[in-house]
């Protein structure tokens, strides 16, 4: 890949994406969240609840 | 094989997810109590609904301090009895079965909410805690008069409840 416009090239280590990183934890938390209220507040607020 | 840092901490975190998402689960079956409607009702001749002693008459029956059991009939298209009356702070199982097609038993707005099969006998029980009233319904298409398939179950302070009340009105 390295042509005449390389400006620098970088080894496989040396790249950090950061965006995709930020994108990924972003994602997560918002996973994390809509399960907890999906979970302790939706399902486990909503009486009556078989219990058995 | 190498893999880069952050895509080794993403993996470890999906991981992390997955395993708090079934811990919840887990937590909730068993600090809860939550279970699933299972075939522990047993089974029953649909067609002699009327020689079962639970279902001849359909009714509420109190079997214990605070205990109380609701035999309940579903057909075309009505639930027997109607209303079902219980105190509050008691806990209510429901025996739920169907002389002719499946049903669907939902108190509305709640977890409580199954299937009825003729020749099963759908068994659930709530903890019923604050005094109140919820609408019952059947939520699987049993013929022309579905949408008007309805029931009521009433939950009455403790104090203002009598037992046998509910053939009063």
């Amino acid at each position: 890949m390295s042509g005449e416009n390389t400006v620098r090239e970088i080894g496989h280590d040396e790249f950090d994406p950061n965006g995709t990183l930020a994108l990924i934890l972003i994602y997560f938390g918002i996973l994390t969240v809509m399960w907890v209220f999906m979970y302790f507040v939706e399902f486990l607020g909503n009486d009556l609840t078989v219990l058995a | 094989m190498n893999i880069h840092n952050y895509e080794k901490l993403w993996l470890v975190l999906a991981m992390v997810m997955i395993i708090g998402f079934i811990s919840t689960v887990v937590y909730g079956a068993t600090a809860v109590g939550i279970e699933m409607v299972n075939d522990e009702g047993g089974t029953i001749d649909s067609t002699a609904l009327e020689e079962d002693d639970r279902f001849a008459e359909p009714r509420v029956e109190q079997v214990g301090d605070n205990e109380y059991e609701a035999y309940v009939v579903a057909r075309q298209f009505i639930f027997e009895p109607d209303p079902i009356e219980v105190p509050a702070n008691s806990t209510l199982t429901f025996y739920v079965t169907s002389p002719d097609v499946i049903h669907g038993f939902e108190v509305v707005g709640t977890n409580a909410n199954a299937m009825v099969i003729p020749g099963e006998v759908t068994e659930l029980t709530v903890e019923l805690n604050e005094p109140g009233e919820y609408g019952i319904l059947c939520n699987e298409y049993c013929g022309g008069g579905h949408h008007t398939m309805e029931g009521k179950l009433i939950v009455h302070p403790e104090d203002e409840f009598e037992q046998g009340g509910e053939t009063d009105e």
